[in-house]
């Protein structure tokens, strides 16, 4: 078989499967759809678990209770609103804040006067999670107005000096794993939906009686799958460049690491559905790859940050390799022990596995008359 | 150029402890219309799977057009067309697209590749629907696209898979043409069938497998004629008794002789000496009310070498 026969047959399963997608257009909403679903629900869980809505009771009204209030607003901890001690017992039993913080009448003449201020903290204490959150932060706020008040009895301080050249935001950070993600949804998505089709309709016995390479076969069907692939990226990217206002550092990694993990994950979609035959069994297969996979690679932070056991399976996923490059177009920083060579090697080994794997199952399982 | 369009020898094909096909040999000459004939699950289906490269042999060898199947299963697949029962075309897509796609795949060249469709859809009488998406056609009309696609990279080999199947008479008629076509051009066609007249209209010869063996195999004509020469159906009144069907299935002459409510049907060789004698033995002990003479059926030999029970 030529080249020139490997190449046509390439170019006409793409074509095919283009079209057969797009004469099939609740799968392909289905695949454009479902990414930036999976990039907006965990945005606005982001958003929404960073910070706990509290209410704040001012009892008195001086200079330092003030600045007691605005450290409290500094900590980025807290959604903050003051309100009266009613209001306030009104809104946490009807569960709509976590805590009600009440600054003391005499908050301002006690300090004044050297003696103790015992702050009041009313915690909803359902969540364990929103709970410690309130109990950090609340003396955490304590320390920095007493820095920014008192500086003068505050001596011990903390003199930071930072790796990377700049801060990057939970949001950004995240937001940048989630892309990831979405892509890597999108590839499996569309590329398992692809290959299951043929076995569902029956078409798979033209490809497999034809006398063609099974490589050839799994390329066009990567081919064909890249097409929407590529729509739902641009999506995905666009959603967070032009809305979240996540803009990366270096433009053209981001395009050359995103062909590299479509290309890797279309692999990883049309093996998956060479094997499990039926478009109905992809899609949820696809989903549910994805979720753990995206915790376990490391997208609040390095991969290696996660301890030994998620830390040995991140270091098997190739989402954390490409969650590392990602991040690095972005950001500009290394979130990885391994480096960008490394990274692109892996996404680039897996490709070509996974494609030899397709051919071989697609070549072994074959199909019957 | 080898007179062998497909050679079998001692083919076996286990899936784990079940034999699908127990040492199969058989071969088909080149520019016949072979039929493959069996029950449910008797092996025809792994036969073709082997014979078109989809499947390898636990033991045996495979000879497809002169090549070894093991060593060259794409050269194989490159000179045969194929029918499947479920015709495998892609309904979304229109009658020519799903012929360009087969082009491509087969390589069929780019030049006169025009012509060449227009000419095996004029000749399936599908010119004026090319542009239709399959997903309009009747049956029949999907039948006969799949037989043109089959054809589009001319192979000499054709497997049909139920030529008949869910297609209406005058779209069966046309199939058959077609094959018989073929067969005047050269071309080698292998069908499966389950449908007997199909079988004795098209096939030279006919292989009739039952749980992976070979049970039969000559040509139509022939495997009639070992069931006997002809058939005679008679109402009786009363039905006779099992010692009158007894001694009738003892005449010299007389191949199987078994009898129903008020019916009895004999199957006997050597023409009209042996016809007389078992209507003699009949009126002798019965009323004959009605008696018809034919030529035995193929369905007649498949029971009669396949059993009757139900196969699934």
């Amino acid at each position: 078989m030529s080249l020139r026969h490997n190449l046509r047959v390439v170019r006409a399963v793409a074509a095919a499967d283009i079209r057969l997608t797009l004469r099939e257009p609740l799968f392909a909403i289905v695949g454009v759809v479902i990414p930036i679903n999976f990039l907006l629900l965990f945005l606005l869980f982001a958003i929404s678990g960073g910070q706990a809505p509290i209410a704040v009771v001012l009892s008195d009204q001086g200079p330092l209770a003030e600045r007691f209030v605005q450290a409290m607003s500094n900590s980025q901890s807290f959604i903050i609103h003051t309100t009266s001690p009613a209001d306030a017992e009104r809104e946490i039993r009807a569960g709509a804040i976590v805590a009600v913080v009440t600054v003391p009448q005499d908050f301002d003449a006690a300090l004044a006067a050297g003696r103790r201020v015992d702050v009041p903290v009313e915690i909803n204490n359902l969540n364990v999670d929103f709970t410690n959150d309130i109990r950090r932060a609340v003396p955490l706020s304590i320390t920095s107005f007493y820095a920014d008040a008192f500086p003068d009895q505050v001596v011990v301080h903390a003199v930071e000096s930072d790796v990377q050249a700049h801060d990057t935001g939970y949001l950004p950070y995240l937001a940048v794993s989630i892309v990831v993600a979405g892509l890597m949804l999108a590839a499996l998505l569309q590329g398992s939906v692809n290959a299951a089709r043929d076995y569902e309709l029956g078409t798979v016995k033209e490809l497999a009686l034809a006398p063609v390479s099974r490589i050839a076969i799994g390329l066009g069907k990567m081919l064909g799958s890249a097409a929407l692939t590529a729509a739902s990226a641009l999506l995905v990217l666009g959603v967070v460049i032009l809305l979240i206002g996540v803009r990366p550092l270096h433009p053209l990694e981001v395009i050359g690491f995103a062909l590299l993990m479509i290309a890797a994950f279309l692999a990883l979609g049309v093996l998956a559905g060479t094997l499990v035959r039926r478009r109905q069994q992809a899609i949820p297969l696809a989903i549910a790859s994805v979720l753990p996979l995206f915790f376990l690679s490391g997208p609040f932070g390095p991969a290696n940050w996660l301890g030994p056991v998620p830390g040995a399976i991140a270091a098997v996923s190739p989402l954390t390799y490409a969650i590392a490059a990602f991040q690095h177009a972005f950001h500009g920083y290394q979130t990885a022990t391994q480096d960008l060579t490394v990274d692109t090697i892996v996404l680039s080994g897996f490709t070509l596995v996974t494609v030899a794997l397709t051919a071989f199952v697609f070549g072994r399982r074959g199909v019957a008359h | 150029m080898t007179e062998t369009a497909i050679e079998l020898t001692g083919v076996t094909k286990r899936f784990g402890s079940f034999t699908a096909i127990d040492d199969l040999s058989l071969r088909v000459q080149r520019g016949e219309i072979f039929g493959l004939l069996g029950p449910n699950g008797s092996g025809k289906t792994t036969t073709i799977n082997m014979i078109s490269g989809l499947s390898r042999p636990t033991s045996g060898g495979v000879r497809v057009l002169g090549i070894d199947l093991l060593a060259e299963p794409r050269k194989i697949r490159r000179s045969l067309g194929t029918v499947p029962q479920e015709n495998a075309l892609y309904e979304e897509l229109t009658a020519e697209a799903n012929l360009r796609f087969h082009a491509d795949l087969f390589d069929v060249p780019r030049k006169g590749l025009e012509q060449r469709i227009s000419s095996l859809l004029q000749l399936a009488q599908l010119e004026e629907r090319r542009k239709s998406r399959v997903s309009t056609f009747s049956g029949g009309m999907k039948r006969r696209l799949a037989l043109v696609r089959a054809l589009l990279h001319d192979p000499e080999l054709l497997y049909f898979d139920e030529p008949a199947l869910g297609v209406d008479v005058q779209s069966r008629r046309a199939l058959w043409d077609r094959i018989l076509e073929l067969k005047e051009r050269g071309t080698t066609v292998l069908i499966t069938t389950n449908y007997l007249e199909e079988a004795n209209v098209l096939c030279d010869r006919l292989a009739i497998i039952d749980r992976g063996r070979l049970v039969a195999l000559d040509s139509p004509s022939n495997l009639r004629r070992s069931f006997g020469d002809t058939v005679l159906e008679m109402r009786t009144r009363p039905s006779p008794t099992e010692d009158v069907v007894a001694r009738i299935r003892a005449l010299p002459g007389v191949v199987s002789a078994t009898a129903s409510h008020e019916s009895l049907k004999v199957t006997v060789e050597g023409g009209t000496d042996v016809t007389g004698k078992v209507v003699t033995a009949v009126v002798q002990s019965t009323s004959l009310e009605e008696i018809q003479s034919r030529e035995p059926g193929l369905d007649e030999v498949f029971l009669s070498l396949t059993g009757k029970e139900l196969r699934e």
